[in-house]
This record gives C-alpha cells, sequence and structure tokens, in this order.
C-alpha cells in the first residue's frame, strides 16, 4: 500500500514546484489590495471574492502558477487548497504560461456547422502550432474553445478573455494576427439585430466604435 | 397553427427600437425604472401582489427548463429578519446555440436590473447577484458602468426611490465553465467553491448560496418583470401560446440567410421562423434537420416540424423540448454524425467530474461516437450508446448527464441509418457469415 502511494499509478503535480514568480514580484500592491477589500465586502464570507481575486492576479501575473494562488488564498484568508480547486476548475484561469495573446476558436456546433474548424486550422496551419500549444516567439497560443455564446456570427474566435472576433475569414485571421504582432488588440464589436437593422436601420448603439451585422455563415469545408 | 397571432406586426417590448437604450437616460426616458417606482411607492402592490402579477401572467423560466416563475418565487419561506435570503441572476449563458441573454446584457442592461429589484421586492431580498459568464468581460465591463450609474441614482441600493426598500446587486465574473448554468453549481461557484452541483432536495429555496433561502432565474426571465408591471399580468398571458405566454428571444444560428436574435411571441411556427424570419435556408438547400432550444435538446428531422410551434406543449408533442430558444439550423448536406461528435465532446469536456456515470459516460459516448465518424465503428456500438445513454440519465446529481446522453439518444434514433453508413457493414448484411461457416 505504501509503496503505492509512493509511485502513483497517475502521476501527481508536484507539490512544491519552483516559482517561477521572483519573489519580490509576488505581492498585490495597495490599490489592487483595496479593490479585493471591495470585493469582499460584497460577498457574506471573503471566499466569494476569490474568483474575482483569481482573475485579479491572472491579469497581473498573466497566469496562476501554485505561488500565486497561494498569494490569493493568503489574501482571502482561505485554505491554499480550496483556492487551488477554484483555479484548476474553471478553464479561463490559465494554470501555465500562455502567449501573449490567446486564441480562442470556438468549434462548437453551430460554429462547426459554419466553419469554425476550416479556421482553427488555418490559425493552427499559419502560425505552426497545434491547439492547445504557444509559438516559439510566445506571442500567441491557439485553443479550440466550447460555445462562446456567439452562435449567430459563427465562426469566431476570442482575445485572451476579451474581445469577441466574429464573422472570421481567412483573411481577417491573416489581418488580425498581423494586428496583433503591432499590439493592436481589435475594439469591442456590437453585432447589429437584424429587427433593429430593419426598423433603425442599424445599430443601436452609437457609442461602439465597430458595428457588424449577422450574415450568412461560410461553408464549412471540414467539420472535425 | 401558428400561436403567436399577427406576429408580422409585433412590437418589440424586451428589446424596443430605442437608440442607445442600455444608457440610462435613454432607458428612463423610455418608461425606465418606471415599474419599480410604482412596486416601492404606491399601496397598490405589495410583495405578494406582486408575485401574484408574475403568476397571472403565466411567466415561465426563459432559461431551459421552462419552470412557472411566480410558483417558484411562492416557494421561498416565510421571511425572517434574522435570516438573510438572496436572488441570482442566472447569466451563465453557457449552451451550445444559445446566445439571447448576451444581447439583452447588451443592449437593455437596465431592464435586466429593474427586474432583479422587482423580484427582490416580491421576494424581500436585500441582495441579488448577476451571475455572468467570464467570457462575456467585455459586457461586463459594460453593464458594471451602467449599474454604477443606477447606484449614483439611487435605483439600487440603499432606501431606493425613499420607499425604505433596500437592495444592491453584485455583478459575478464567471471564469468558464458550462455546468455553472446549472442551478446548485452556480451557487457553489458563488461561494468560492469548486462548481460542483449540489443534491436537491433540499432546493435553493430552502437551503441555497450559503446555506440560506435562495430563488434563482435566468436572465430573461427577469427582465420580464418589469413589463408584467407595466401593462400587467393579463397583457402578458395574451401575447403568443396561451400555455406558454410572453415574448421570446429566438437565437436562430447554422444554414440560414440571416441568422440573428430575433423577439418575437411564443408559438411561433418553426417554419415561419426558418423561411420568412431568418430569410430561408442558405443557398436555397434543404432543411435536413434542427434543434429548438440549445444542445440538450433532442434533434428533430425536417419531416417532423409540420405545424410545430415554439412553445413547450407543441415542442413536447413532437418530440423535443423548448429549452433556451436556441435554435440551431442543419441544411441537407450536415453529417449528423460529426456532429452529434462535437456535441459528445463538448459535454466531455463541460462534464464537472463529481459523478461517475456522467464524468465516465461523457467521455465513453465521445470514444464511441468518434470511432463510428472515424469509420471503424460497428453495427453494436449504435446499440451500446442506446445502452450507455440509459445508464447515465437521471443517475447523477444534476442533469448534464441527461443532457449529454439525450442528444445521442435521439440523434441515433432519428437518424439510425446515417449511423449505420458510417459503421462497417456487418457480417450479416455483408452475407460474410455465410461464407465463412
Amino acid at each position: 500500500m505504501a509503496d503505492f502511494i509512493k509511485h502513483p499509478v497517475v502521476e501527481l503535480p508536484e507539490r512544491k514546484p519552483e516559482p517561477v514568480i521572483p519573489a519580490d514580484q509576488l505581492h498585490f500592491s495597495e490599490d489592487e489590495k483595496k479593490q479585493i477589500q471591495t470585493w469582499i465586502s460584497r460577498y457574506p464570507t471573503a471566499d466569494g471574492a476569490v474568483m474575482r481575486a483569481l482573475w485579479l492576479a491572472q491579469e497581473k501575473f498573466s497566469f496562476l502558477p501554485p505561488e500565486v494562488i497561494q498569494l490569493v488564498a493568503d489574501e482571502l484568508g482561505m485554505p491554499y487548497a480550496k483556492a487551488y480547486g477554484v483555479a484548476t476548475f474553471y478553464t479561463q484561469y490559465f494554470k501555465e504560461k500562455k502567449g501573449k495573446y490567446v486564441l480562442d476558436v470556438c468549434t462548437c456546433f453551430s460554429c462547426q456547422l459554419c466553419g469554425g474548424f476550416d479556421m482553427l486550422h488555418y490559425l493552427e496551419e499559419k502560425l505552426g502550432v497545434h491547439k492547445g500549444e504557444t509559438t516559439a516567439d510566445g506571442v500567441f497560443t491557439v485553443q479550440e474553445a466550447e460555445c462562446l455564446g456567439a452562435c449567430g456570427s459563427a465562426p469566431m474566435l476570442q482575445i485572451t478573455n476579451g474581445t469577441y472576433v466574429h464573422h472570421l475569414t481567412k483573411d481577417k485571421i491573416d489581418a488580425l494576427v498581423d494586428a496583433l504582432r503591432e499590439d493592436k488588440v481589435p475594439a469591442f464589436t456590437s453585432v447589429t439585430l437584424p429587427q433593429d437593422e430593419d426598423e433603425m436601420g442599424g445599430n443601436r448603439r452609437t457609442d461602439v466604435a465597430a458595428t457588424e451585422s449577422y450574415g450568412v455563415c461560410p461553408v464549412s469545408e471540414t467539420t472535425r | 397553427m401558428s400561436k403567436a397571432g399577427d406576429w408580422r406586426n409585433y412590437k418589440r417590448v424586451l428589446l424596443p427600437p430605442v437608440k442607445d437604450l442600455h444608457r440610462l437616460d435613454v432607458y428612463e426616458a423610455n418608461e425606465g425604472y418606471r415599474a419599480l417606482r410604482e412596486v416601492l411607492t404606491t399601496d397598490k402592490w405589495t410583495p405578494t401582489s406582486v408575485t401574484d402579477e408574475v403568476k397571472k401572467s403565466g411567466l415561465k423560466g426563459r432559461g431551459g427548463a421552462g419552470f412557472p416563475t411566480g410558483l417558484k418565487w411562492s416557494f421561498m419561506p416565510p421571511v425572517n429578519p434574522d435570516v438573510p435570503r438572496f436572488l441570482c441572476c442566472n447569466g451563465d449563458e453557457s449552451e451550445p446555440g444559445t446566445f439571447k441573454d448576451r444581447q439583452l446584457l447588451e443592449y437593455n442592461p437596465h431592464l435586466v436590473f429593474e427586474g432583479i429589484l422587482i423580484a427582490c421586492y416580491a421576494m424581500t431580498i436585500r441582495k441579488a447577484f448577476l451571475y455572468v459568464r467570464g467570457e462575456f468581460a467585455d459586457w461586463i465591463s459594460l453593464m458594471e458602468a451602467e449599474l454604477e450609474k443606477a447606484y449614483a441614482k439611487g435605483y439600487v441600493g440603499q432606501n431606493i426611490m425613499g420607499s425604505g426598500f433596500s437592495c444592491d446587486i453584485v455583478i459575478h465574473k464567471g471564469a468558464g465553465a458550462y455546468i455553472c448554468g446549472e442551478e446548485s453549481s452556480l451557487m457553489n461557484s458563488l461561494e468560492g467553491k469548486r462548481a460542483y452541483p449540489r443534491i436537491k432536495p433540499p432546493f435553493p429555496a430552502q437551503k441555497g448560496v450559503w446555506g440560506y433561502p435562495t430563488t434563482i432565474n435566468n436572465v430573461e426571465t427577469l427582465a420580464c418583470a418589469p413589463l408584467i408591471i407595466r401593462n400587467g399580468g393579463e397583457w402578458y398571458a395574451g401575447i403568443g401560446a396561451p400555455t406558454h405566454a410572453g415574448p421570446v428571444l429566438y437565437g436562430i444560428s447554422g444554414h440560414v440567410n440571416r441568422p440573428g436574435v430575433y423577439e418575437y411571441p411564443t408559438g411561433m411556427l418553426i417554419t415561419d421562423l426558418i423561411n420568412e424570419v431568418a430569410g430561408g435556408m442558405r443557398g436555397g438547400k434543404k432543411l435536413k434537420a434542427l434543434i429548438p432550444g440549445g444542445s440538450s435538446t433532442p434533434i428533430l428531422r425536417a419531416d417532423m416540424i409540420d405545424g410545430v410551434t415554439m412553445d413547450a406543449d407543441s415542442l413536447r408533442a413532437a418530440g423535443s423540448m423548448m429549452g433556451t430558444s436556441g435554435m440551431l439550423i442543419m441544411d441537407e448536406d450536415t453529417d449528423i454524425v460529426s456532429w452529434l461528435r462535437r456535441i459528445t465532446h463538448f459535454y466531455h469536456h463541460e462534464s464537472c467530474g463529481q459523478c461517475t456515470p456522467c464524468r465516465e459516460g461523457t467521455g465513453w459516448l465521445e470514444n464511441i461516437v468518434t470511432r463510428i465518424d472515424e469509420g471503424e465503428g460497428n453495427l453494436r456500438d449504435l446499440d451500446l450508446l442506446i445502452d450507455l445513454c440509459s445508464q447515465m440519465e437521471g443517475r447523477t446529481v444534476c442533469a448534464l448527464a441527461d443532457a449529454a446522453a439525450w442528444p445521442v439518444r435521439y440523434t441515433i434514433d432519428r437518424f439510425r441509418s446515417e449511423f449505420e453508413a458510417k459503421c462497417k457493414p456487418s457480417l450479416v448484411a455483408s452475407g460474410l457469415e455465410m461464407a465463412t461457416v
């Protein structure tokens, strides 16, 4: 038995791996601490703020290695194991270092039927990586995403848990990759409701930089 | 027969055609927060009468299950000032094929806030959580800015409009987990735990977030509350199908000329939605199949939709469900087996791993469907899949296992010949068995 524990069949993650974030950078600023306290005050217990605190930590450190999770846990006064459990449960928290821009290409069924896989494969080929991998220069990570809730404007992708890019085409991907190499992240795009187009002649919002209309989705070449 | 009446002249109410309605000043100029003011400051309304009005309206939950909203509200235990109670507004919209709540949150967030506040008043709740999936980061920032304005104007917070009623709204940002759309796992997620669903009973109204009485409603459901107060329950009950009343946001995606989110009454003919609302099939192709309300609802073949309308009764009779009314339309060229393979992949990825039948079952569903899709399957794999579905349905804490099993069961049932065509020919069918004997 003891032998089995010493040599588990499934390899266990190392309990205390070498920290990747230097100790002198591993802390929250006063402003960030204040922000976390504001979130804590909104929940009956401090634990409720853990997801927000992890988001904040991920934005600051770009991913969540164990020492960062420990930092969040300490800030909220919760056990490390519990914070670790939350951080590893959700797909949007990055447990390992990703590229500067993470491109989440949706291939869930609406996108699948409208060319999501075509776009994913094109992007993989263009950047020379498989899904889940990061380019050698560390700029891009390509991922296959589950439904991102933009089925009407399929195929689409999301840039690092943020902006949505709707109605992907190969040209659009080329332009996007070029823009991101120059650190130009596209602006938030509001997708116009078809009924608004009929009744108001366009998007109802006057305060957005970019709008787009729903349109016929492309014919998919492959569905896997 | 359509139950939607004169839908061509339907006037939208959830997303009325008003420029910049998402801004507080524009919303105020268009009857915004009028219903809340009426509820809080006139004697006509008490918590009970608000709930009764919602009951009278026949509003059913828009999140998928279609449970009567007024009835759900009345499940909350009697008020005890020592025991806090909570409302959760479920904006974790993750069901593949569903993209309606996001439009509501972008274009009419104050309607959602107002609905949350009215629901809180009806159940004497002082704190509401609006749970939005983490992928909607842009929309969350937009809503937070608008919520701040509503706080500044005194529509949310302490002593709203001098009525003595106080209520806070907290926007909670998720981080990418389909399971959080399930109400009990949403509660665990809010509490800062892994989002594992809980066993019911106890139901949320008895023991919800942090163990306190809680009600959970979908974004679109709560957005209907101000409309019901403004115009009355009878007005609402008169829209669309009598047994499933109200306006609905239909999210139409797939092989149509004009996909998108459309607001129309319930009870629309599916054929009207495809051919007239969404502009017909792409490239003039023929319809092959559709799912009426998100990936979990059983698929309908083109020959099954004659006269079927988008309401719970009609869809049940046709062999499917209303779900979230996120419709996916598939044309004749669609490879149903590959399509099902992607769905099984989705559920395998999203199973939270708490219950064995689901954690293992979803993986095997994907494995076996993939095998068939790759041309390596045997005919008996189809029966194996059905058997596997039976082992999963109803045997887990939440309904994700059912939601994963139904598409497989019904797709095989309704498109068996396509699966058989991808399987290796059986020895019996090819006559080889006799030859070897």
